[in-house]
């Protein structure tokens, strides 16, 4: 059969040569690159830069971080409030049972809210790198930019660095060195004699560059300036109790302060104005330095973990702006200590802890109130912005555990409803809102100068009077008390009846202060009072349990007698959260444990690099 | 540009083809038969009649009857007819061309059938490697509308878990679990890539599933979870028209979650109070107060429950004190019905059995009509099904429509060209299946004092008993039924073989899956709920496509010298894969009636897109393509000394450059061992085969497109910020969104196999033992935090083996001519074990997708097997006081509350106590088939059971722990709770704290027995007499009765012991109850199959 012999003689060279050429398709039919997203070429030039910038303020919101959530939140609610003596958990005790290690002082190392904050910040801090990392691979930009470029990275590392210090003592520092392809990822928190080490000097730095780098003015409202470094700076010296440092810092801000767009430092006449989400009282003079919050921006397609995110349950139960959850619930201590004297001026060290109590179903205190807090805390029957009186136990979840006090600060009001609060799809959008979380608002810069008057070489007692003196003037401007006539004005926040809510004083201090004590119990009540809720108490009294100097009656160890006190007092209200096994513990407590995870994963060849705090 | 290349290959490929059909053409006679079975002389329909060593071949019709064209040239060759379960037949032609009845010898073995395997088909007789063939037959009489959920108990080797759920996937575990991530084995139908999850189950010839190497080698990377073999019918013989239908209804389980009602929901409520007040050191003032039972005593009193839920019958005053509601009967007039303030609702004092309220019976349909046809120059089958499967959830169905179209033309008697194609529109919107925000979960949540509506007729729910935080399942699933999930799918291939050089046959093959996918669905606000009830509307609307193509080439050569017989195939295929969809949503509709969602009625400023990819990892479009060469070497001496080799090389894009290709041998013996002389004289061993394997394969399924790049991405909840502080609005960022790994490559196995095939007067029995071994298993790096939010490569690192035994054992019997029956039986056995992770990792600890309350389930450590539970071992409760101060340190001690173990004797519980609870792997898994037939009467009984695993009864967290957001609770938590009279009771002490000791960790409280054996169905039919219905032209008449779960024999109490993993791609969380769609439901059906 020839003809088949012929077919042979053809066949077999030909599918020799069709599987060569199958070959040469396959290597550029190999060659199929991920869509959706850009190589790292793409991004290096100075569009981009900008744009990874932006990506690292992003991290300044707490969400959408690797591993964020309510353990990540900005305003710290869990671990600068509830772990303190202002707040309650909230809810029921088994919801977020994982915060209840956070307010007993007793979190294991496997707690998921403490690998969140790790997580969610050593995120953002690589979002810093990324700016420096690709801002030198970029051709043709000048070097103002690249200046410009790396003192904003270094802000907001230094910034997130901060809050791995307060929260994690001996957090490791990661700089633009640190990357998987440099293989160093496993950071060390000790040196090679196994001793911590202390990243204070790396955050100084990081501010210290940024501070000397940046303009005054920038081109938008929400970004860093050289004011903003300048009070970080200051700000972390006054954690270290270096008050000769930070005071020059201060007082430069108090004397040439100006916002990022240009305006002076001062307060805002209206206290309440710090807590209105509306753009127009957002970032105001007195707003040193804020987290920015957005809602309606398109960001729901992730189930809502949009901006702010981190405070989500911290609403009223089911009712009123609330949909849900009934968390962060003011305690009753935060709420006495709201007390004030005949003459308006508060009931210093413990003495507001005794006697009736503000508000107390039992049997409620009769005298007189500071006005800001019905800023700070939403009581029974007093005007909740827009929303009506605050109803009462309707509002909380489980008054046994929660109290009777809802939070009120990160609110919005009800004319505000969709259009400062979100819109977007998320079981409870209607507690996202706008509302900026302050990081360092200027009463701040005053009090902490009048710390550096009181505790450093300038022992200016009087000085440190006039400003916490400032800060009360301001409080005492009535043009925000509550009424309980009258309607509220979203407008300005202010409420415009004629009838306060409650018997509202507040005093100047008008006798001489002659000791350091006495001087530094009016300022550690003036910051209670002032920043309640914000995020603060917690990490103050952390800075207060060194020993500070020229006091008498705060030998140190301030923050361990504040919390077992409050302890004890709240196992006799609230035993189901404050058992008698509850104990803060000098040495250990002021501090939460390095996540188990992180410690695993860096010691994972067997040598320690990230070691535990002690006592955990 | 690749594809334009691509393009060029394929012109070529079609010019050797068209070379190919120029053969010549021979004068033709037509032999003619009719081929009847011995026993019975009825008629062998589908026998195969060919002539010996040529390619001329049919098959015979309904009758019996068979016409085959032969050239002149071949009038004295050999006819052979081969038919499944009959002797082979074989005899000259002698010229002859009208051959009469042929007459075919029952026979028990199955040695001759013809198995398709990996490219090629095989008969069993000659196989080497390990390959369980399933009784189509068997695997039909269960009901079921997703092929893959019916393998289970069918064949040795797979383990196969399935839900309820009407379209839910299943876990399929071929030889173990080789894989943290998808272990899915592939499937083959009709030699393409495909899937079983919509295949027509009345178009399936056989499947086959290859387990060893020596079978799945050849499948290269993609060969290691286990390839399925599916084959659809083909026509044969005169135009058949079948009708297979069947008709039943599911029933919902009785018992459901054995919850308490009413009395009792509040009765715990007040114990959780007194109880810490009387052991717990609570205060006496520690009681409680709520809207709704008012102000609690310290010492235990029922609380009276009240008329209505809302309005309450106390409230609060100012001071917070909680007292009588001065509105209560006032607001109760219909008239102040106000569905946000005052929505009146009655409390249900029995008790609403939110079970039953969601969970209802549901009709069960399924036709399939079929015509069918096939000579010697061509067949066709085609099909037409409508399946119509409602789930006793409320709510959930799956409706199919689908068709299928197999062709084969054969030209010239050397060259077929055909086409398989199946088509078919679904509709199956879904839940979430084992995941604590789903209906199901819900109403174990809900408490049972809430109706199901208010006074008005709407829905009532947890915003009139604020207590509780569950949203209300029947509005819910009501409420899901507006949403739709459509998909539409075409699969198959067309084909072309050519016969040549006598021993030589090329084919082409080209095909893959096409499909697109479109759903929606509203979210309202849901005013019933406690949580989210101002919360605004939603509505999302998504589409996206996909496409597989795969263009598969081979060269067979086959030739007999002697005694050796040897065959060859080479051959390619590519394969390509792209997928892309889309996602849109907006908020604030205006309205809730459907005719107005769309995604641009929504309020503008709520709109989000996202960009989706489908059935992958990431959120974003894939691509991938794999490239291969394959080649495979069989030989036997004798018909007794078999060997056989194969080799694949595999290019994958998924890889970079220098990591793309693998190599994949395997190498595979056979002994025939029967066939020996020094057998011959034991008449009882029909066959006896000692067959055994080696070889590595492959897996890749966890590796996403791109892995190998350093990449930026952009989201807006992410990346984007309000820099200006607008408020409403942000500037575009950019993130470093994935960290890429330019080394990663495939997971190997290297699988070693010994078996036996035996067939042993009348019993067929298998055997393996196997050994598979993977490295480099696929994880995502665990890269420490420091390394940033970017997405961490995924690398190989880690090993793991899966060592086992699986066979199977037939037994047929035949008591006499009426009577027939057979046995079947199979077990599956596997020890899967984790041999190491990356050097120093010491595990890896696992969350559930569905619920994570309580931190991980489980954990992956050397040693253990995958799956395993880890967490505190609960040696009792806490007696009293006394016994909390001696014992170790522990969180949250108190008397009654779990009382953990100190592994490491520290003196103190911590993190470092935990140890290891459980194990969700079961020890085997069986299935018994029993197949009997007396007359015109047939019967079939299949059990399925699994033994020696363990469950994760998650349920009790929600429903034994009363403090957990205050749901419903267990019927007998009261009597079987801690008390100082009960030290030693199944519930720990109610309590209304959250700690350590109750609530907050995974311990061995919750692990329970899980081993269970199933009646999974029993059917008795009847075939009516032919003569009957003879007159309408009716061949056959079939009816039958079956019910299916009739019973389950389990000490576990949860709805049903078989439990999936909340995702089906995660390997690592399973066996945990987190409220499975119940896969053990009774049902009846009544069926029926007609041919004429």
């Amino acid at each position: 059969m020839n003809k088949l012999k012929k077919i042979s003689k053809i066949m077999i060279p030909l599918a020799l040569s069709i599987a060569v050429l199958l070959y040469a398709c396959g290597s550029k039919f190999l060659n199929k690159p991920p869509l959706g997203t850009i190589s790292p070429d793409v991004v290096q030039n100075a569009a981009g830069i900008q744009a990874i910038l932006i990506g690292a303020y992003a991290g300044l919101d707490g969400a959408g971080l690797n591993n964020s959530g309510w353990g990540s939140a900005v305003d710290n609610w869990t671990y600068g409030e509830v772990a303190a003596d202002d707040a309650y958990k909230g809810s029921t005790p088994s919801d977020q049972g994982d915060i209840v290690g956070l307010f007993q002082w007793n979190a294991s190392a496997t707690n998921p809210y403490v690998g969140q904050k790790w997580a969610a910040m050593y995120d953002a801090i690589q979002r810093c790198n990324d700016v420096i990392r690709n801002m030198r691979l970029v051709k043709g930009v000048s070097g103002t930019d690249t200046t410009e470029w790396k003192a904003e990275a270094l802000f907001l590392r230094g910034f997130f660095h901060f809050e791995l210090r307060k929260v994690f003592h001996y957090p490791p520092f990661v700089d633009e060195n640190i990357s998987f392809a440099n293989n160093n990822l496993n950071v060390p928190n000790i040196d090679g004699s196994g001793n911590y080490i202390e990243i204070w000097p790396r955050i100084e730095a990081d501010f210290a560059y940024a501070a000397a780098n940046l303009p005054a003015i920038q081109a938008n409202k929400g970004q860093a300036n050289k004011y903003a470094a300048e009070a970080f700076l200051a700000k972390a010296y006054m954690f270290q109790q270096k008050y000769d440092s930070a005071e020059p810092l201060l007082m430069d801000c108090i004397n040439n302060g100006v916002t990022a767009h240009g305006d002076r430092y001062k307060m805002l006449t209206n206290y309440s104005t710090n807590f209105d989400p509306d753009p127009s009282a957002k970032n105001s003079s007195e707003s040193v330095f804020a987290a920015q919050m957005s809602v309606n921006d398109g960001s729901a397609s992730n189930g809502g973990s949009g901006k702010a995110y981190g405070d989500a349950l911290n609403f009223p139960y089911g009712a009123g702006p609330g949909a849900c959850c009934g968390f962060f619930n003011p305690s009753q201590d935060l709420a006495n200590a709201y007390k004030t004297d005949a003459s308006g001026l508060p009931l210093l060290g413990t003495a507001f802890q005794s006697g009736s109590g503000v508000s107390d179903p039992t049997g409620a205190w009769t005298g007189n109130v500071d006005p800001r807090i019905d800023i700070t805390i939403g009581r029974a029957g007093i005007p909740y912005l827009d929303w009506g009186p605050m109803p009462g136990d309707s509002w909380i979840r489980s008054p046994a555990d929660d109290g009777h006090f809802v939070p009120k600060k990160n609110v919005y009001a009800k004319s505000q409803q969709g259009t400062l609060s979100d819109n977007e799809n998320f079981w409870a959008n209607v507690e996202l809102d706008a509302n900026n979380v302050n990081l360092i608002r200027y009463p701040d810069i005053l009090l902490w100068e009048a710390e550096c008057k009181v505790l450093g070489k300038t022992q200016d007692l009087a000085g440190a009077q006039a400003l916490v003196n400032q800060v009360r003037a301001r409080a005492a401007n009535k043009s925000y008390w509550v009424t309980s006539d009258g309607s509220f004005n979203a407008a300005n926040y202010t409420y415009n009846g004629s009838t306060y809510a409650d018997k509202y004083a507040v005093g100047q201090y008008t006798t001489a202060w002659t000791d350091a004590t006495t001087a530094m119990n009016a300022i550690i009540m003036e910051r209670r009072l002032e920043f309640g809720m914000e995020g603060h108490r917690f990490f103050d009294l952390q800075r207060w349990q060194a020993a500070l100097p020229g006091t008498t009656s705060l030998p140190g160890n301030y923050m361990t007698t504040v919390l077992s006190t409050y302890a004890t007092i709240q196992n006799a209200i609230h035993p189901t959260q404050y058992p008698p096994t509850v104990k803060f513990v000098t040495g250990q407590s002021e501090y939460f444990p390095i996540p188990q995870g992180q410690i695993d994963a860096e010691n994972s060849t067997g040598k320690v690099y990230l070691k535990q705090l002690p006592g955990y | 540009m690749p594809f334009k290349t691509n393009g060029a290959c394929k012109g070529l490929s079609l010019a050797l083809f068209a070379l190919l059909l120029s053969f010549s053409v021979f004068a033709q006679k037509t032999v003619t038969g009719r081929v009847i079975g011995k026993a019975d002389n009825q008629p062998i329909l589908g026998a195969t009649v060919v002539i010996k060593g040529s390619r001329l071949a049919t098959t015979t019709a309904a009758d019996g009857t068979f016409a085959l064209k032969i050239p002149d040239n071949q009038a004295n060759a050999t006819v052979t007819i081969t038919a499944i379960g009959f002797e082979a037949y074989s005899a000259p032609l002698a010229g002859g061309l009208n051959l009469g009845d042929i007459v075919m010898m029952q026979s028990n073995s199955t040695l001759n059938d013809v198995i398709v395997t990996g490219y090629t088909a095989q008969k069993k007789k000659d196989i080497t490697g390990s390959v369980s063939v399933v009784d189509v037959k068997a695997m039909n009489s269960v009901p079921g509308s997703t092929t893959e959920s019916l393998l289970q108990g069918q064949a040795a080797g797979v383990t196969v878990i399935n839900s309820g759920s009407p379209g839910g996937g299943s876990n399929i575990r071929i030889r173990g679990i080789g894989s943290t991530r998808s272990v899915d084995p592939l499937v083959i139908v009709d030699g393409v890539q495909s899937s079983l999850h919509d295949l027509n189950m009345n178009d399936v010839e056989s499947i086959q599933v290859l387990k060893d190497a020596g079978s799945t080698a050849i499948y290269g990377v993609q060969g290691s979870n286990g390839v399925i073999i599916v084959t659809t019918k083909r026509g044969r013989g005169k135009p058949t028209v079948q009708y297979n239908s069947f008709y039943g209804t599911q029933q919902p389980l009785k018992n459901g979650f054995r919850l308490g009602g009413s009395q009792n929901y509040a009765d715990v409520y007040a114990l959780q109070f007194s109880n810490d007040i009387a052991y717990g050191g609570a205060s006496p003032n520690n009681v409680y107060a709520n809207n709704w039972f008012g102000v609690g005593t310290a010492n235990y009193t029922p609380p009276v429950l009240p008329d209505y839920l809302s309005p309450t019958p106390y409230t609060t005053n100012p001071a917070g004190q909680t007292i009588p509601n001065a509105n209560y009967a006032a607001d109760q007039d219909p008239s102040k019905y106000d569905i946000v303030n005052n929505q009146i609702t009655r409390t249900n004092k029995i008790g609403t059995d939110w079970f039953h309220e969601i969970f209802k019976a549901a009709p069960w349909q399924s036709h399939t009509i079929s015509v069918a046809s096939g000579s010697d120059r061509s067949s066709y089958y085609f099909s037409l099904n409508y399946l119509n499967d409602q789930g006793t959830l409320i709510d959930t169905y799956l409706k199919r429509y689908a068709v299928r179209a197999n062709t084969v033309f054969n030209v010239k008697n050397h060259i077929r060209i055909g086409e398989n194609a199946y088509i078919f529109y679904r509709q199956n919107p879904q839940i979430t299946n084992q995941n604590e925000g789903n209906a199901i979960s819900y109403s174990y949540r809900i408490p049972p004092l809430i109706p199901v509506y208010d006074i008005m007729g709407n829905y009532a729910g947890t915003h009139s008993f604020t207590i509780n935080n569950s949203s209300q399942p029947v509005a819910v699933q009501t409420n899901s039924a507006l949403s739709t999930g459509n998909d539409w799918q075409i699969t198959g291939n067309v084909f072309a073989e050519v016969d040549f050089l006598k021993h030589f046959t090329a084919r082409t093959s080209f095909g893959g899956t096409i499909e697109n996918y479109e759903y929606y669905y509203f979210t309202p606000t849901p005013y019933m709920n406690a949580e989210g009830s101002t919360a605004v509307n939603s509505y999302t609307e998504g589409s996206g496509d996909s496409s597989t193509k795969v263009w598969t080439n081979t060269l067979n050569y086959h030739q007999t010298f002697g005694d050796h017989d040897i065959k060859v195939l080479i051959g390619t295929e590519s394969k390509e894969y792209y997928g892309r969809g889309i996602v849109g949503q907006r908020a604030s509709y205006f309205s809730s009636n459907p005719a107005y969602w769309n995604l641009s009625t929504g309020l503008p400023s709520t709109q989000s897109n996202g960009s989706l990819q489908y059935a992958y990892i990431s959120g974003y479009p894939q691509q991938s393509s794999l490239w291969s060469y394959l080649g495979r070497v069989d030989y036997a001496y004798k018909d007794k000394y078999l060997v056989s080799g194969t080799l694949r090389r595999d290019a994958s894009s998924l890889f970079a450059p220098g990591h793309q290709v693998g190599y994949f041998p395997s190498v595979s013996l056979g002994w025939r061992i029967s066939q020996e002389a020094f057998m011959k004289d034991i008449t009882w061993i029909n066959d006896l085969k000692l067959r055994g394997s080696w070889g590595k394969s492959g897996n890749l399924q966890a590796v996403p497109n791109g892995n190998s790049y350093n990449l930026f991405g952009s989201a807006s909840y992410n990346s984007y910020y309000d820099l200006n502080g607008t408020s409403t609005g942000s500037q575009l960022g950019l993130y470093a969104s994935q960290i890429g790994n330019r080394t990663t490559t495939w997971e190997q196995d290297k699988l070693s196999d010994i078996g036996v095939d035996a067939s042993l007067g009348h019993f067929d029995v298998t055997v393996d033992w196997f050994k598979k071994a993977i490295s480099g298993l696929i994880f995502q790096a665990a890269l420490p935090n420091t390394a940033g939010g970017a997405q961490a490569p995924f690398v190989n690192f880690g090993n793991l083996q899966n060592v086992g035994f699986d066979g199977s054992i037939t037994y047929h019997g035949q008591v006499n001519r009426d009577f027939k029956f057979d046995i079947t039986g199979t077990f599956t056995h596997y020890t899967s074990k984790v041999l190491s992770l990356p050097a120093g990792i010491q595990y890896y600890a696992y969350n559930s997708t569905g619920s994570s309350r309580i931190n991980a389930f489980t954990r992956l450590q050397p040693g253990h097997a995958i799956g395993e539970f880890y967490g505190y071992k609960v040696i009792g409760y806490f007696k009293d006081n006394n016994d909390v101060t001696k014992s170790p340190t522990q969180n949250g001690a108190s008397p009654g509350f779990f009382k953990y173990e100190d592994v490491n004797h520290d003196g103190k519980i911590t993190d470092s106590d935990r140890t290891w609870i459980g194990n969700p792997n079961p020890k085997f898994t069986y299935g018994l088939n029993l197949n009997a037939q007396y007359k015109n009467w047939d019967f079939n009984a299949f059990f399925y059971g699994s033994y020696g695993n363990d469950i994760f009864n998650y349920i009790k967290y929600w429903t034994d722990l009363p403090q957990v957001f205050e749901g419903n609770v267990s019927s007998d938590l009261i009597q079987n709770s801690w008390s100082p009279t009960n030290l030693n009771p199944k519930y720990p002490r109610i309590s209304h704290t959250s700690s350590d000791a109750n609530t907050n960790q995974v311990n061995s409280w919750y692990v329970e027995k899980g081993s269970y054996l199933r009646l999974k169905s029993l059917t008795i039919g009847y075939t009516v007499p032919k003569n009957v219905f003879k007159w309408a032209g009716i061949d056959n008449l079939h009816f039958y009765v079956e019910g299916a779960n009739l019973f389950t024999a389990t000490k576990y109490k949860g709805l049903d012991p078989e439990l999936q993993g909340s995702s089906l791609a995660d390997q690592t969380n399973f066996g945990i109850d987190l409220g499975n769609y119940p896969a053990n439901q009774k049902t009846w059906i009544f069926g029926l199959n007609l041919n004429f």
